[in-house]
């Protein structure tokens, strides 16, 4: 059992582990928990920041992932974008049910961004996350500012397009053109990830 | 925009804000009748979605705290075990693949972990006031034992070793050196009970309550189990009352432990279990 993945390529092991998963095997269940922990927990804490129940929601999307194990589709992108996918809507769930316009400002004064836009390799991820990471964070240093802004208030903040244009004071249809423009061009360069995943 | 008659472009204009889940509510709406029956927005949004799913890798990994890691490791592993025995091979979608003959030839060793994470759900810190009453059960016991003239010589001094095993946690269960494993049963009784781990001196105390009485020519045993093997820690059988205090001195890593477990065994003990356990418990994260 890798305690954390090290340069492991998890790839074909993943759906192996899910497929344990379906057939009711929790050690296959702690397994997977070990290997991704880090990076659900990332996304959780980036999203719900310093809450206390950042724990709960990483317990949450793992038990989703656990239940739903043999929905997983291979030709669907990753296991691993999968999963992070179950985590970043459940820490959601949990920031919109506790208030829909949050106080503690995603996006700083000077409209510095909270993500670190450093590709620092870290040493829990497996070298295909590592990549992606990489991948994912240039493109995002490449959006304009403002383009960054509306997609992340929306991404990490899972604010509506009007609540992202109250918080910063736009007209909704400014909100509008940047989230279209910043996804566009993600679509553009993120192109190398979808076609890894197929 | 009204709900219903979203054209095809103005659609397609949402499309990107849809995927990152960012539209207000009535348009969110229009926008997904829309989708649902036009193939070119079914595909685009397919695509759209894959590309924001990437988004969660800008977040640097970050592993949980040692303590959160394994408390939610073991709350899910509980929750799965559960889920895996309570949920009978009528879900259509998995019936195919849940194959009761695996289930059975699975090793005993999967079957311990299974047992040992099927109770961490009721793994709890201990408390002053547990081990307090736990004093309390036991000075009772050396009470009605003490006025009992049938009773032995050696089983008071067992009981009073027991109290003073008590006083003694009570001063140090805050001290960083006591690791307290609480177990659980998974018999249709509800025997329960703890361990104590005082690991400055490598003493080990368990206390047990609710026990039935072992059959004839059987007995309980005990056993420390770590990754790699399952140490005998003694045989015991409780008292008239159920309850059952076992004490043992064993120097194991302070990492190593994985579970504590209790086994139904012949009179003599066994080198290695040879049935299942039905009371285990795995180490509290403290
Ligand atoms: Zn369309």
């Amino acid at each position: 059992m890798p305690p954390s993945g090290k340069a492991v390529h998890a790839g074909p092991d993943d759906t192996l582990l899910l497929q344990r998963m379906a057939d009711g095997d929790e050690q296959a269940l702690g397994t997977f928990y070990d290997r991704w922990q880090p990076l659900v927990h990332g996304v959780v804490l980036r999203i719900l920041r310093q809450r206390d129940d950042v724990e709960d929601v990483v317990e949450e999307a793992f038990w989703q992932a656990w239940r739903q194990a043999g929905r997983y589709q291979t030709g669907r992108g990753s296991v691993q974008t999968w999963l992070l996918t179950i985590a970043r809507s459940r820490a959601l769930d949990r920031v919109r049910a506790v208030t829909r316009l949050r106080e503690d400002p995603i996006v700083g004064e000077n409209g510095e961004l909270v993500v670190h836009l450093a590709a620092d390799g870290d040493p829990s991820m497996n070298t295909e996350a590592a990549e992606r990471r990489s991948i994912v964070i240039a493109a995002l240093a490449d959006l304009p500012a403002e383009q960054r802004e509306a997609l992340e208030l929306g991404y990490f903040g899972g604010l509506s397009q009007t609540e992202i244009a109250e918080r910063t004071g736009q007209p909704l249809g400014t909100i509008k053109t940047r989230m279209r423009l910043a996804m566009q061009k993600l679509k553009t360069r993120l192109q190398v990830l979808r076609e890894e995943a197929s | 925009m009204t709900i219903s008659g979203m054209t095809h472009e103005e659609a397609r204009e949402a499309l990107e804000a849809l995927a990152l889940d960012a539209l207000d509510a009535s348009e969110h709406a229009a926008v997904l009748a829309h989708v649902q029956g036009c193939a070119e927005c079914r595909l685009e949004l397919a695509t759209l979605e894959a590309d924001v799913a990437q988004l969660a890798y800008a977040v640097r990994p970050e592993s949980m705290s040692d303590v959160q890691r394994v408390r939610v490791r073991g709350r899910l592993l509980a929750r799965a075990a559960a889920d895996r025995s309570s949920s009978s091979p009528v879900m259509p979608d998995t019936d195919v693949r849940r194959v009761p003959a695996m289930a059975k030839s699975s090793s005993r060793q999967s079957m311990w972990i299974a047992l040992a994470a099927s109770v961490v759900a009721a793994v709890s810190l201990a408390s002053l006031f547990q081990v307090n009453r736990e004093r309390e059960t036991i000075a009772a016991a050396y009470a009605s034992a003490a006025g009992d003239r049938t009773a032995t010589r050696a089983s008071l001094d067992s009981l009073r070793s027991a109290m003073a095993d008590r006083d003694k946690l009570i001063a140090n269960l805050t001290g960083p050196d006591v690791a307290v494993v609480t177990m659980a049963s998974a018999g249709p009784q509800t025997p329960s009970a703890r361990m104590f781990w005082d690991q400055s001196v490598n003493a080990w105390t368990f206390v047990a309550h609710n026990l039935p009485k072992p059959k004839a020519g059987r007995t309980y045993q005990l056993w420390l189990v770590t990754a790699s093997q399952k140490i005998s820690a003694g045989t015991f059988s409780p008292g008239a009352n159920g309850e059952a205090v076992v004490r043992a001195t064993y120097a194991l890593a302070k990492d190593s432990l994985a579970a504590v477990a209790v086994t139904d065994e012949p009179e003599a003990g066994s080198a290695q279990p040879t049935t299942v356990p039905f009371i285990v418990g795995m180490k509290s994260a403290r």
